[in-house]
Protein backbone atom coordinates (compact mmCIF):
# COMPACT_ATOMS: atom_id res chain seq x y z
CA UNK A 1 0.00 0.00 0.00
CA UNK A 2 1.38 3.43 -0.87
CA UNK A 3 1.74 5.86 2.00
CA UNK A 4 -0.45 8.96 2.32
CA UNK A 5 1.57 12.16 1.99
CA UNK A 6 0.70 14.80 4.59
CA UNK A 7 -0.25 17.22 1.80
CA UNK A 8 -2.59 14.74 0.09
CA UNK A 9 -4.21 13.80 3.39
CA UNK A 10 -4.67 17.45 4.42
CA UNK A 11 -6.24 18.34 1.04
CA UNK A 12 -8.70 15.44 1.31
CA UNK A 13 -9.65 16.36 4.90
CA UNK A 14 -10.04 20.05 4.04
CA UNK A 15 -12.32 19.27 1.08
CA UNK A 16 -14.50 16.93 3.13
CA UNK A 17 -14.70 19.37 6.03
CA UNK A 18 -15.66 22.18 3.62
CA UNK A 19 -18.62 20.02 2.52
CA UNK A 20 -19.45 19.44 6.20
CA UNK A 21 -19.43 23.17 6.97
CA UNK A 22 -21.70 23.87 3.98
CA UNK A 23 -24.14 21.18 5.14
CA UNK A 24 -24.18 22.48 8.72
CA UNK A 25 -24.85 26.06 7.58
CA UNK A 26 -27.24 25.45 4.68
CA UNK A 27 -28.90 22.04 5.17
CA UNK A 28 -29.03 21.47 8.93
CA UNK A 29 -31.16 24.56 9.82
CA UNK A 30 -34.01 23.20 7.64
CA UNK A 31 -34.14 19.72 9.22
CA UNK A 32 -36.36 20.72 12.16
CA UNK A 33 -39.00 22.09 9.77
CA UNK A 34 -39.32 18.81 7.85
CA UNK A 35 -42.41 16.82 8.88
CA UNK A 36 -41.92 13.58 6.95
CA UNK A 37 -40.18 11.21 9.46
CA UNK A 38 -38.12 9.29 6.86
CA UNK A 39 -36.92 12.47 5.13
CA UNK A 40 -36.15 13.96 8.55
CA UNK A 41 -33.93 10.99 9.46
CA UNK A 42 -32.14 11.14 6.10
CA UNK A 43 -31.55 14.90 6.29
CA UNK A 44 -30.45 14.66 9.93
CA UNK A 45 -27.85 12.03 9.04
CA UNK A 46 -26.45 13.78 5.94
CA UNK A 47 -23.96 15.98 7.91
CA UNK A 48 -22.64 12.83 9.61
CA UNK A 49 -21.46 11.43 6.25
CA UNK A 50 -18.46 13.79 5.82
CA UNK A 51 -17.42 13.09 9.42
CA UNK A 52 -17.54 9.34 8.74
CA UNK A 53 -15.51 10.05 5.58
CA UNK A 54 -12.81 11.78 7.65
CA UNK A 55 -12.73 8.84 10.09
CA UNK A 56 -12.25 6.45 7.14
CA UNK A 57 -9.43 8.68 5.82
CA UNK A 58 -7.79 8.72 9.25
CA UNK A 59 -7.94 4.91 9.34
CA UNK A 60 -6.49 4.64 5.83
CA UNK A 61 -3.70 7.02 6.78
CA UNK A 62 -2.74 4.93 9.82
CA UNK A 63 -2.89 1.66 7.84
CA UNK A 64 -0.71 3.08 5.06
CA UNK A 65 1.91 4.62 7.34
CA UNK A 66 5.22 2.98 8.28
CA UNK A 67 5.90 1.19 11.56
CA UNK A 68 7.07 4.21 13.59
CA UNK A 69 4.23 6.39 12.32
CA UNK A 70 1.70 3.64 13.15
CA UNK A 71 3.13 3.45 16.65
CA UNK A 72 2.80 7.23 17.10
CA UNK A 73 -0.77 7.24 15.75
CA UNK A 74 -1.78 4.40 18.07
CA UNK A 75 -0.19 5.99 21.17
CA UNK A 76 -1.90 9.31 20.33
CA UNK A 77 -5.22 7.53 19.74
CA UNK A 78 -4.83 5.65 23.03
CA UNK A 79 -4.13 8.92 24.89
CA UNK A 80 -7.16 10.57 23.26
CA UNK A 81 -9.46 7.64 24.00
CA UNK A 82 -8.29 7.43 27.61
CA UNK A 83 -8.64 11.15 28.31
CA UNK A 84 -12.03 11.52 26.60
CA UNK A 85 -13.33 8.37 28.34
CA UNK A 86 -12.18 9.71 31.72
CA UNK A 87 -13.76 13.12 31.02
CA UNK A 88 -17.03 11.50 29.89
CA UNK A 89 -17.23 9.53 33.16
CA UNK A 90 -16.51 12.69 35.20
CA UNK A 91 -19.15 14.71 33.31
CA UNK A 92 -21.65 11.84 33.52
CA UNK A 93 -21.38 11.72 37.32
CA UNK A 94 -21.56 15.51 37.60
CA UNK A 95 -24.71 15.52 35.42
CA UNK A 96 -26.25 12.58 37.31
CA UNK A 97 -25.68 14.46 40.58
CA UNK A 98 -27.30 17.57 38.99
CA UNK A 99 -24.11 19.57 39.60
CA UNK A 100 -24.03 20.24 35.84
CA UNK A 101 -27.12 20.62 33.72
CA UNK A 102 -26.02 19.61 30.22
CA UNK A 103 -28.22 18.27 27.43
CA UNK A 104 -27.12 14.83 26.21
CA UNK A 105 -27.08 16.02 22.58
CA UNK A 106 -24.64 18.83 23.42
CA UNK A 107 -22.28 16.41 25.19
CA UNK A 108 -22.46 13.82 22.38
CA UNK A 109 -21.65 16.44 19.76
CA UNK A 110 -18.39 17.30 21.56
CA UNK A 111 -17.02 13.75 21.90
CA UNK A 112 -15.60 13.49 18.37
CA UNK A 113 -14.06 17.01 18.29
CA UNK A 114 -12.53 16.35 21.75
CA UNK A 115 -11.08 13.04 20.52
CA UNK A 116 -9.63 14.76 17.45
CA UNK A 117 -8.17 17.60 19.50
CA UNK A 118 -6.39 15.36 22.04
CA UNK A 119 -5.33 12.94 19.27
CA UNK A 120 -3.87 15.81 17.22
CA UNK A 121 -2.02 17.39 20.14
CA UNK A 122 -0.66 14.03 21.36
CA UNK A 123 0.47 13.10 17.86
CA UNK A 124 2.18 16.47 17.43
CA UNK A 125 4.05 16.08 20.74
CA UNK A 126 5.08 12.50 19.92
CA UNK A 127 6.25 13.44 16.42
CA UNK A 128 8.45 16.19 17.86
CA UNK A 129 9.84 13.75 20.42
CA UNK A 130 10.88 11.35 17.65
CA UNK A 131 12.57 14.06 15.62
CA UNK A 132 9.76 15.08 13.27
CA UNK A 133 8.28 18.49 12.57
CA UNK A 134 5.31 17.95 14.84
CA UNK A 135 2.48 17.81 12.34
CA UNK B 1 20.59 0.32 20.70
CA UNK B 2 23.48 1.81 18.74
CA UNK B 3 23.64 1.57 14.97
CA UNK B 4 25.72 2.58 11.93
CA UNK B 5 22.81 3.60 9.72
CA UNK B 6 23.89 7.26 9.45
CA UNK B 7 27.48 6.28 8.66
CA UNK B 8 26.40 3.82 5.94
CA UNK B 9 23.85 6.23 4.49
CA UNK B 10 26.42 9.03 4.23
CA UNK B 11 28.90 6.57 2.69
CA UNK B 12 26.36 5.94 -0.08
CA UNK B 13 25.71 9.67 -0.46
CA UNK B 14 21.99 9.36 0.28
CA UNK B 15 19.83 11.84 2.16
CA UNK B 16 17.49 10.62 4.90
CA UNK B 17 14.59 11.09 2.49
CA UNK B 18 16.31 9.01 -0.22
CA UNK B 19 17.06 6.19 2.21
CA UNK B 20 13.45 6.38 3.43
CA UNK B 21 12.19 5.99 -0.14
CA UNK B 22 14.42 2.96 -0.73
CA UNK B 23 13.12 1.35 2.47
CA UNK B 24 9.50 2.57 2.02
CA UNK B 25 9.51 4.43 5.34
CA UNK B 26 9.32 8.14 6.16
CA UNK B 27 12.30 10.48 6.58
CA UNK B 28 11.21 10.90 10.19
CA UNK B 29 11.59 7.15 10.79
CA UNK B 30 15.13 7.19 9.35
CA UNK B 31 15.99 10.17 11.56
CA UNK B 32 14.57 8.45 14.65
CA UNK B 33 16.57 5.27 13.90
CA UNK B 34 19.81 7.19 13.29
CA UNK B 35 19.48 9.19 16.50
CA UNK B 36 18.68 6.04 18.51
CA UNK B 37 15.20 7.27 19.44
CA UNK B 38 13.54 4.33 17.72
CA UNK B 39 14.66 0.74 17.31
CA UNK B 40 13.37 -0.70 14.01
CA UNK B 41 11.39 -3.93 13.83
CA UNK B 42 13.26 -7.08 12.80
CA UNK B 43 11.87 -7.01 9.20
CA UNK B 44 12.95 -3.36 8.78
CA UNK B 45 16.37 -4.06 10.32
CA UNK B 46 16.87 -6.93 7.83
CA UNK B 47 15.73 -4.67 4.99
CA UNK B 48 18.33 -2.08 6.05
CA UNK B 49 21.04 -4.73 6.28
CA UNK B 50 20.14 -6.13 2.85
CA UNK B 51 20.16 -2.64 1.30
CA UNK B 52 23.66 -1.93 2.62
CA UNK B 53 24.85 -5.47 1.81
CA UNK B 54 25.87 -6.08 5.43
CA UNK B 55 25.00 -8.49 8.19
CA UNK B 56 22.43 -7.18 10.65
CA UNK B 57 24.80 -7.47 13.64
CA UNK B 58 27.41 -5.31 11.91
CA UNK B 59 24.88 -2.47 11.67
CA UNK B 60 22.93 -2.78 14.93
CA UNK B 61 24.60 -3.22 18.30
CA UNK B 62 22.25 -3.95 21.19
CA UNK B 63 25.04 -3.04 23.66
CA UNK B 64 25.39 -4.66 27.08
Amino acid sequence: MTRFSNKRYNVHVLLIMAVYVLLVFFEWPHVKAVTDPVLKIVLALVPALPVVGVIVLMGARVLRSDELQQRLHLIALGAATGLVAALSVVFSFLCAAHVLNLAAEDVLFWIFPALCLVYGLSHMALTRRYGGRGC
Amino acid sequence: MENRVRELREKHGWSQGELGERLDVSRQTINAIETGKYDPSLPLAFKIARLFGSRIETIFDPGK
